[in-house]
């Protein structure tokens, strides 16, 4: 095992710490095909680094922040529908990015790839995933309460607004920092697979939130261990573990 | 005791895509009152409420609560999805300010003690609103907004949420602002009342105020004067209440 593997692994543990926690509020606040719509539109700006020669990373992240600033200003200003908003935008951004990106980065881009992720990169990626776990462990109040009732909260003087911004910039993050590592089509494995199975098996909010972060530390961990072992694709390989994880939580509650 | 009023409303009007929805509707709250808004279905009532509350911020006119007063919010609806895995502890444990202790609030409201680590998903709808209701109180507002349930809360759970209000209102002295449909609510619990169907249409004492006039002004005709109607119009909604 490589230095640069182990590294990937410590910084692997928090990416899907933070997916598995910000998961968990998607799946509160019925957003769960959120996270999976919009890794798409990042999919332009990954394009956008590998033909430019920058880290695809910094292109994503800056298509991923003008997708939620559209989708939260179209909820808030017009009378359009979010869904069909989001879906329009989704397939667009899938098709312009695929058109962009010679066909043989394609495949990466979709089911990620951790093989060209460089120290810095690796370090960018934990530091931003233990800022997203401090700030949703900090506000964690104020956000289950907008998830779960928010006219409660709006109740207790919290900008449902703001709050709605704030969920889908964090959104934004976790899927910049989580594609290398699963893919832009596999997103969903790390952020709403471990979540919507720690609802199934938790009966109080902690343990949710606990389980939501353990399996997909579970999930991406083996993994990444399955793909180097076996040379396969750590994306997929996540994707499977996730799955064969949720279907056991239907019959196992804690 | 101080007697100006904890919150004070002037010409509140709110507009809905050009529609207005609230209109002009103006009235004081002093400490200890209790004011039940009564209306029709679709006359405001709701909105009315939500923007007193701070949901609804779009809206002309004033509403002013006293320096410093704390506002409790008892919502018509609170959809708990049943797969919500949050125990009633953790639940109360949102509200940012506790006075009350747990034990206190659960007293308050009657409640069993056993129930704060029970699932939220495993109570009634009649249940849940004791537990909102605890979680409105828990901080000590000096003013409680409740709006009435329109669905899924059986009689007997509608009647004991407001004989609980009632005792609250004698032990702690809050004041009220009480949405409903229901004149019994009116006769039983409130100091004043308030009509609306969009427009304010009565406001005052309950016994100088809800003359037959204004109620069928209110209601309609048909509706006040013959109260099968008024009945099925209830029950086409999901409501068990009887009208006597």
């Amino acid at each position: 095992m490589n230095d640069i593997f182990t590294l990937t692994l410590i910084s692997g543990v928090l990416v899907a710490a933070a997916s598995g926690l910000v998961g968990s509020f998607l799946i509160l606040r019925r957003m769960a095909l959120m996270s999976d719509a919009l890794s798409h539109v990042a999919l332009p700006g990954i394009a956008l680094g590998v033909v430019l020669h920058f880290a695809p990373i910094w292109g994503g992240l800056v298509f991923l922040f003008f997708g939620v600033t559209l989708i939260w200003l179209v909820e808030n200003k017009t009378k359009l529908a979010t869904e069909s908003v989001t879906g329009v935008m989704f397939v667009t951004a899938l098709a312009i990015g695929a058109l962009m990106i010679p066909e043989q980065d394609l495949l990466e881009a979709f089911f990620g790839s951790i093989t060209k992720l460089t120290v810095l990169q690796i370090g960018v990626q934990a530091l931003v995933a233990a800022a997203i776990i401090a700030f949703i462990l900090i506000y964690k109040k104020r956000l289950t309460l907008f998830a779960i009732a928010p006219d409660l909260s709006a109740s207790l003087k919290t900008s449902s607004f703001k709050m709605q911004f704030i969920l889908l910039a964090l959104i934004a993050l976790t899927i910049t920092i989580g594609i290398s590592f699963v893919g832009v089509l596999l997103m969903s494995a790390i952020v709403i697979i471990p979540a919507a199975a720690a609802r199934n098996m938790a009966k109080s909010f902690n343990g949710f939130l606990a389980v939501a972060v353990a399996l997909a530390i579970l999930s991406l961990i083996s993994g990444l261990l399955i793909g180097e072992a076996y040379g396969a694709n750590p994306g997929i390989m996540t994707v499977l573990v996730s799955a064969g994880l949720f279907v056991l939580s239907l019959f196992w509650r804690i | 005791m101080d007697s100006s009023p904890l919150l004070e409303v002037k010409d509140l009007t709110v507009t809905f895509d050009g529609r207005s929805v609230v209109n002009d509707v103006s009235f004081t709250l002093k400490p200890q009152e209790v004011l039940a808004v009564i209306g029709p279905n679709g006359s405001g009532k709701s909105t009315l409420l939500k923007t007193l509350v701070g949901i609804n911020k779009k809206y002309s006119g004033s509403i002013a609560f006293a320096p410093g007063a704390k506002i409790g919010y008892l919502p018509q609806r609170f959809h708990v999805d049943f797969y919500l895995p949050m125990t009633v502890r953790e639940f109360l444990d949102l509200k940012p300010e506790h006075k009350y202790s747990l034990e206190e609030v659960l007293r308050l409201v009657e409640i069993p003690g056993n129930w704060l680590d029970e699932n939220l998903a495993t109570f009634s709808s009649g249940q849940l609103q004791k537990i909102l209701l605890a979680f409105a109180i828990i901080d000590q507002p000096q003013v409680l907004l409740f709006d009435e349930p329109t669905e899924n809360v059986d009689v007997v759970s509608q009647e004991s949420i407001y004989d609980l209000l009632h005792e609250l209102q004698d032990k702690t002295g809050v004041a009220m602002v009480i949405i409903s449909h229901d004149l019994n609510v009116v006769y039983r619990y409130a100091q004043t009342v308030l009509c609306l169907n969009e427009k304010m249409l009565c406001y005052g004492p309950p016994i100088e105020a809800l003359t037959n006039e204004t109620l069928s002004h209110l209601y309609g005709d048909h509706a006040f004067f013959h109260h099968h109607h008024f009945g099925d119009h209830h029950r086409e909604e999901g409501h068990e209440h009887h009208h006597e």
